[in-house]
C-alpha cells in the first residue's frame, strides 16, 4: 500500500515535470535567443550552454535603441486605455449590482457578446474614420478604440467585486441619511477598491497585449512593442534575437501581474463570471 | 475557493421612489452603453453601406459603382473566402475540445496536492499572459526547418519534418498554428478547471467513495456535472477567442501555404489593408458578424439560461 502510494507520488512527479517542460520550456528558450550569442540562435543541434550576454537588449534599447519609445508608447496606450475606461465602467458595474436595472442580463450579455466580436471586423472602418478625422497615428485613437475591449470586461469584472460587497453597509448609510453618492463614494467604492486595482490591472494586460488595433492605427512613432516586433520581419534571420528581446520586454509586464494577482487570475480571465 | 453563480443583492425599494432614484441606475450605465454604441455603430453602418458597393482604395479614395449585393455573392463565392471559413471552424472546434481535454487532465494532475505542485500551479499560467502576436514570433522560432526546437525534436523522435517546415508544408500548417494556440490556452483551463474542481464539496467525494465508486466514475459522474457551468462558460470564451484567430496567423504563416491556414480574420485583414478591396472586406465583415452573432446568441442563451442576475 505504501508502496503504491510512493509509486503514484512519483508518478504526479513526472507529470508536473513533464507540464513544466512543454509549457514553460519554450519561454525559457525564447528567453535563452534574447541572450545567447547571434550565431548560435539555429544551430543544429540546438546549443543548451552558451555564454550569455546583453548585446540584444542593448541593442534594442540603447544603441539604436529601436524598441525604447515602443515600450514607452505601449506604457502609454495600455495605461491611458484603462484610465479612460474607468469612469465609464466603474458606474455602470455599481448601478447593474446594486440596482434594479430592466434587461440587466440583456446588458449583461450584450457586453459579453462585444468581448467576443472580431476585432478585426472593425479594424478598416475604424482605419478609414481615424484617417478622415485626422486622428491617424495618435494615442488616443488607439485608447479610444480600445474602449470596447477595456469597458465591458471591466463592467464584468468590477460588478462580481461589488456583489460581493454585502448590502446590509450602504442600507445603514443610507438609514443614517446619506445620499446614494455618498454612499457609492464614501462606503462602497473604498470597499472594492482592490476589486478595482486587481480589474485594472487585468484591463490593462488585456490592453497591452493587443496588437490588431495598433497594426493600423499607430504611426512609426506611436507603434507599440508588439508592432515594433512585427517591424523585424522586414529584415533577414539575424534579427532574431532582437526580436526575441522585444519580445521578453513585452511579456514582462503581463507576467508579473499574473504572477502577483496570482488569486485573482481565474476570475480576471472569465470576465469574473467564474471565482476562483 | 469558490465557484457560485452571481447574484446581485438588489437594493431596498425606497419608499418615495424620487425622479433621481428611478432613472439613477440607467444614467449609471448610460455613459458606457452610448459610448460603446458609438464606438460600434459607425463601424458596422459603414461597412454595410461601402459594401453596396464597387470600392477599392487603391483605384479611388471613393466609393465607384452601387453594385448591390455583388460583393456578398463574390465573397461567398470565393475559394479562399469558404476555405477561410472551414479552417476557422476546424480551429475552432478541434482547438478548443482538445484545450479542453488536456486542460482537464493536467487539472487532475493538480489536484493531487503533493508538496511543490504549487509551484507548478503558479508557473503553469505564464503561456496565458503572453500577446498572441508574441506567441507567433515564439512558435516561428520554435518551428524553423533549420535550427528549430520543435523541428529538431520530432527530427530525434524520428518523425518525419517536411522539408519546408512544419508551417511551410500545407498538410502540416494548420496543425502547427492550432499546436501554437493549444501551447498557449491549455494552462488558462487547467487553472480554471482546477479551481472549480478544488470547490467541490468534500462530503460529496467521500460519499462516493463510501459508495466504492472509481475515480473515472466519480469524475464524469459527479465531478464534472457540479462543474458544468464553468466549463460550458470557458468552452465558449474560448472558441469565440479561436473563432477571431488572427494575430498568430499573420505571424506564423499569413494564411499560407496556399490557403491551408487562412482564417476568416487573416481574409479580412488581407482584403482591406494589404488589398484596401473595401467594398468586398465590408461585405465579409458583415458575414461574419453575422455568423459571429448566431454563435454567440445560442451559445450565451444556452450558457446563462439558468442564470439569476
Amino acid at each position: 500500500m505504501l508502496r503504491q502510494k510512493a509509486f503514484f507520488s512519483a508518478l504526479t512527479y513526472v507529470g508536473g515535470l513533464l507540464v513544466l517542460a512543454i509549457f514553460i520550456g519554450p519561454i525559457v528558450w525564447f528567453i535563452a535567443l534574447a541572450i545567447r550569442p547571434a550565431e548560435t540562435a539555429f544551430a543544429m543541434p540546438p546549443q543548451f550552454t552558451f555564454q550569455p550576454g546583453l548585446d540584444a537588449f542593448r541593442h534594442i534599447l540603447v544603441n539604436p535603441g529601436t524598441n525604447a519609445p515602443q515600450l514607452v508608447n505601449s506604457l502609454i496606450v495600455a495605461i491611458g486605455a484603462v484610465a479612460l475606461n474607468l469612469p465609464f465602467s466603474v458606474p455602470a458595474a455599481y448601478a447593474l449590482s446594486r440596482f434594479k436595472v430592466r434587461g440587466k442580463k440583456n446588458i449583461m450579455l450584450w457586453y459579453l457578446g462585444l468581448l467576443m466580436a472580431p476585432p478585426i471586423a472593425f479594424l478598416i472602418p475604424y482605419f478609414i474614420l481615424i484617417t478622415r478625422v485626422g486622428l491617424q497615428g495618435t494615442y488616443f485613437s488607439m485608447v479610444l478604440v480600445l474602449q470596447t475591449i477595456t469597458i465591458p470586461f471591466s463592467v464584468w469584472l468590477m460588478k462580481s467585486f461589488i456583489d460581493e460587497v454585502p448590502s446590509e453597509l450602504e442600507e445603514a448609510a443610507r438609514v443614517d441619511g446619506a445620499r446614494w453618492y455618498t454612499v457609492m463614494w464614501r462606503i462602497t467604492l473604498p470597499i472594492v477598491r482592490p476589486g478595482i486595482i486587481v480589474t485594472s490591472m487585468f484591463a490593462f494586460v488585456f490592453a497591452w497585449n493587443n496588437a490588431a488595433f495598433p497594426l493600423v492605427l499607430s504611426s512609426r512613432s506611436t507603434a507599440t512593442l508588439p508592432i515594433g516586433t512585427l517591424g523585424y520581419f522586414a529584415t533577414s534571420g539575424v534579427t532574431w534575437n532582437f526580436i526575441a528581446a522585444a519580445a521578453v520586454l513585452a511579456m514582462i509586464p503581463p507576467m508579473i501581474i499574473f504572477l502577483v494577482f496570482d488569486r485573482y487570475v481565474v476570475r480576471g480571465l472569465t470576465f469574473g463570471s467564474v471565482k476562483g | 475557493m469558490s465557484v457560485q453563480t452571481v447574484l446581485a443583492p438588489q437594493a431596498e425599494k425606497p419608499v418615495r421612489p424620487s425622479f433621481v432614484r428611478r432613472y439613477l441606475p440607467y444614467l449609471l450605465i448610460a455613459p458606457s452603453v452610448i459610448m460603446l454604441l458609438s464606438l460600434i455603430a459607425y463601424p458596422l453602418l459603414f461597412a454595410l453601406r461601402s459594401s453596396l458597393y464597387f470600392w477599392n482604395l487603391q483605384i479611388a479614395p471613393q466609393p465607384l459603382t452601387f453594385v448591390g449585393l455583388a460583393n456578398y455573392v463574390q465573397a461567398l463565392n470565393a475559394f479562399d473566402f469558404r476555405d477561410a471559413l472551414v479552417n476557422t471552424l476546424v480551429l475552432s472546434v478541434t482547438g478548443t475540445a482538445i484545450e479542453f481535454a488536456f486542460g482537464l487532465a493536467i487539472a487532475l494532475l493538480l489536484l493531487k496536492a503533493l508538496p511543490g505542485m504549487n509551484v507548478v500551479r503558479a508557473l503553469l499560467i505564464l503561456p496565458t499572459t503572453i500577446a498572441p502576436i508574441v506567441v507567433g514570433f515564439l512558435f516561428r522560432y520554435l518551428y524553423d526547418p533549420g535550427g528549430g526546437l520543435i523541428t529538431w525534436l520530432l527530427r530525434v523522435f524520428g518523425a518525419p519534418v517536411p522539408p519546408m517546415g512544419l508551417l511551410g508544408s500545407p498538410t502540416t500548417a494548420l496543425a502547427a498554428v492550432l499546436f501554437a494556440d493549444v501551447w498557449q490556452w491549455t494552462p488558462f483551463f487547467a487553472i480554471v478547471l482546477y479551481a472549480s474542481l478544488l470547490s467541490v464539496p468534500d462530503e460529496i467525494i467521500e460519499a462516493a467513495r463510501l459508495d466504492r465508486a472509481s475515480p473515472l466514475t466519480m469524475l464524469i459522474r459527479i465531478k464534472l456535472p457540479l462543474i458544468r457551468r464553468t466549463a460550458v462558460i470557458i468552452a465558449m470564451l474560448r472558441f469565440m477567442q479561436l473563432f477571431n484567430t488572427f494575430d498568430t496567423v499573420l505571424v506564423l504563416t499569413r494564411g499560407g501555404p496556399g490557403t491551408s491556414t487562412r482564417t476568416l480574420g487573416y481574409s479580412l485583414y488581407e482584403q482591406g489593408l494589404i488589398n484596401f478591396n473595401i467594398g468586398l472586406v465590408s461585405a465579409m465583415t458583415w458575414i461574419t458578424v453575422l455568423i459571429v452573432n448566431i454563435i454567440v446568441a445560442l451559445y450565451v442563451s444556452f450558457a446563462f439560461r439558468n442564470e439569476e442576475w
